[in-house]
């Protein structure tokens, strides 16, 4: 075994991590400030591959526009559906209501993906996916490369965001008590149509990003949401850090499994290593008393 | 006295209007099940077209006073809901033959079901031996078995393109498995070596892992791939990008049987540059039925046929045959089915050996990518 083939898998594990890493922040954002899981995201995502293909094909946009628009989509859509479907089943104080919901909101946006968009896969190829750097027996596509570069510069602006501004800060104080929040004169359900906004934005440029790389169907977005729900887990739900930690490690595992092992047994690693953090860490990788979570 | 006569004469007209409606209704109903949500949903999408033209052309005139309904099931390429589908089928629709399904998981599930209901089922796209092997009365196959492509195959690759080293990926399912390890023991019979044997789960998206331990391997000549559309893409840009095969400047080629349909060479690319494979219906197919067909697709669809379509086409047309021959119900097409000879549809003739699988190879087409993403047909067989 040579050192450039476990630099080259190291490679492809950083690359898959950080698309991983994409899709679950978005999960881990909405469950750190409403505790709730959203099973619609993977169909955020799935959209956000769709309009960036779309964006390209028919517009005639570039990709790395096509990531905003993205974006955008996801934004709009998850304000969209917060406003129509989520807060009014909140405003019946039945928390279960609005997690039933999504998987509704699921059901049915895969099915509307699936009669406007028609079963069979998209190709969806970018300028960058086929051009490869190759160096000392290492070879890494420029799509990589823009997942990487992406990825980075949306964690640090989440951060940045979450630290240094006031919506970042109030978003932070709904988290940690919502009532309270509301009593220092914070409007929480303006905040929580906010985090419904950033995280479906989020797994719409994740749809963009994941697009060259996934078999773009209407049931795309279902193949990576299992992944992203077991980072969730593993780094600590609603832990932002962890949930980063955890996406690498993941995309990691995944390419030294396929090396050492077989890739048939990459679900087997994955969720055993999951089914470990539960019994040893149930708070996750990063633990955190929840309320400084998000 | 005249009101009597007139009741009679009503009574008798009502009769006759009564007979002749029955005449129009009699109908062979089909059972169709296709995937149509899930990653083999495209197979589902061409199937439906295949049908669909059939029945407009049958229906026009009928055959032997039949007219032939279809009644479509989501069996989403897997074996649960491809069983739930089935026995939905059979209890509400109450079919006398029932066509499909595509993926040999879903195959192998819905074989108990019709057998124990005794209804025909004409399977044209799974090829796991197991689907023929040991036989079903009640399931027939039209498509060549995994065996019969895969002796095919690993003699083409070592004979003809003179392959030395094999590696096979292939998805883990009944079909992935047995088509690999068919490859795997006639390559090996030749003289060939199996560098290693890859299998992984239809959820697995990226495949640069697996085209970095393939490069790991040294000199590879063939990389048999089992695999549905889209995860077939991504292969092979995978191993263009890792700078294994031709389409990325390396010297494996990757082979396969019939698992993709037309138009996968455009979708991958470059990548794809010189993938040979096995498919099972030729657009340059000089036969009239094969030319009547592709024109007619393109005359309702405006698009290039696959053997999808093709697939679906036959399937619908074989039973037309039966119904022609004498088949009006469940037993009789079964019966129909196994008496079938020197048939010839548009992915080749059909004659079925006593565990019902086709036996006629002229179904088998090689075709190779070109460098301009069209494809050329290789006469190897």
């Amino acid at each position: 075994m040579t050192t450039t083939i476990v630099l080259q898998q190291a490679i492809n594990g950083v690359v898959l991590g950080s698309l991983y890493v994409l899709v679950a922040l978005g999960l881990t954002l909405i469950y750190g400030v409403l505790v709730q899981i959203n099973f619609a995201h993977a169909d955020f995502v799935t959209l956000g591959a769709f309009a960036a293909y779309f964006f390209m094909h028919l517009v005639g946009g570039g990709y790395i526009l096509s990531i905003a628009v993205a974006f955008a989509v996801g934004a709009a859509l998850g304000w969209l559906i917060n406003a129509a479907i989520f807060t009014p089943l909140r405003r019946k104080g039945n928390e279960l209501l609005p997690l039933i919901a999504t998987i509704g909101v699921s059901v049915m946006m895969q099915n509307l993906m699936l009669a406007w968009f028609g079963p069979i896969p998209y190709a969806f190829e970018t300028q960058y996916s086929s051009e490869v750097i190759r160096f000392a027996g290492i070879f890494v596509s420029w799509q990589s490369v823009i997942i990487i570069i992406v990825s980075i510069l949306t964690i640090a602006l989440l951060y940045a965001f979450m630290k240094f501004t006031f919506l970042g800060k109030a978003l932070r104080a709904v988290a940690q008590d919502r009532e309270t929040a509301g009593l220092m004169g914070i409007n929480p359900n303006y905040l929580i149509m906010l985090t419904f906004v950033i995280a479906s934005a989020l797994a719409g440029m994740g749809g963009a990003m994941l697009a060259p790389v996934l078999v773009l169907t209407p049931f795309a977005g279902t193949s990576v949401i299992v992944k992203a729900f077991a980072i969730v887990i593993i780094g600590g739900f609603g832990n932002v850090e962890g949930t980063i930690l955890a996406g690498l490690i993941v995309g990691l595992i995944e390419s030294y499994t396929t090396q050492f092992l077989d890739p048939g047994l990459i679900d087997i690693v994955v969720f055993a290593l999951l089914l470990v953090m539960l019994a040893i860490k149930p708070t996750g990788l990063i633990s955190e008393r929840r309320e400084e979570n998000v | 006295m005249k009101a009597l006569r007139t009741l009679f004469v009503s009574a008798a007209a009502v009769g006759l209007l009564a007979t002749a409606a029955q005449a129009q209704d009699k109908t062979i109903k089909i059972g169709a099940l296709f995937p149509m949500s899930g990653p083999g949903s495209y197979f589902g999408a061409q199937d439906k077209q295949g049908v669909e033209l059939a029945l407009e052309q049958l229906n026009k005139a009928g055959v032997n006073g039949y007219k032939f309904v279809v009644q479509y099931e989501d069996s989403s390429c897997s074996p649960l809901p491809a069983t739930q589908a089935a026995k939905r089928l059979i209890e509400q629709f109450k079919p006398d033959v029932i066509i499909g399904e595509e993926c040999s998981d879903a195959t192998l599930a819905v074989m108990p079901v019709v057998e124990q209901a005794k209804v025909p089922l004409l399977n044209a796209g799974s090829s796991s031996i197991k689907v023929t092997e040991p036989g079903n009365p009640w399931t027939f196959r039209i498509m060549p078995n995994e065996v019969m492509q895969g002796i095919n195959l690993a003699e083409n690759a070592s004979k003809r393109m003179k392959a030395e080293t094999a590696v096979l990926l292939f998805e883990n399912t009944n079909a992935g498995i047995g088509n690999a390890q068919v490859f795997k023991e006639n390559f090996t019979k030749q003289g060939g070596k199996v560098l290693a044997e890859i299998g992984f789960g239809r959820d697995v998206n990226d495949f640069t892992a697996i085209a970095t331990r393939v490069a790991g391997l040294g000199k590879v000549d063939v990389i048999p791939t089992y695999t549905l559309e889209g995860q077939g893409l991504k292969i092979t840009q995978a191993l263009a990008q890792a700078g294994v095969t031709k389409g990325g400047g390396g010297n494996a080629i990757q082979i396969g049987t019939i698992w993709l349909p037309f138009g996968f060479e455009q979708k991958a690319g470059k990548a794809a540059l010189g993938y040979i494979r096995i498919v099972q219906f030729d657009p340059t197919d000089t036969r009239d039925v094969a030319k009547n067909f592709a024109s007619a697709f393109k005359a309702k669809y405006n698009a290039e046929p696959t053997h999808l379509n093709a697939h679906a086409y036959d399937q619908i047309m074989l039973i037309a045959d039966v119904v022609k021959r004498g088949g009006k119900d469940a037993q009789s097409i079964r019966d129909g089915l196994a008496a079938t000879k020197g048939y010839s549809g548009v992915t080749g003739s059909v004659e079925f050996d006593k565990t019902n699988q086709n036996t006629k190879m002229d179904t088998i087409h090689y075709m190779e990518t070109k460098p301009d993403m069209s494809w050329t047909s290789l006469k190897w067989n």
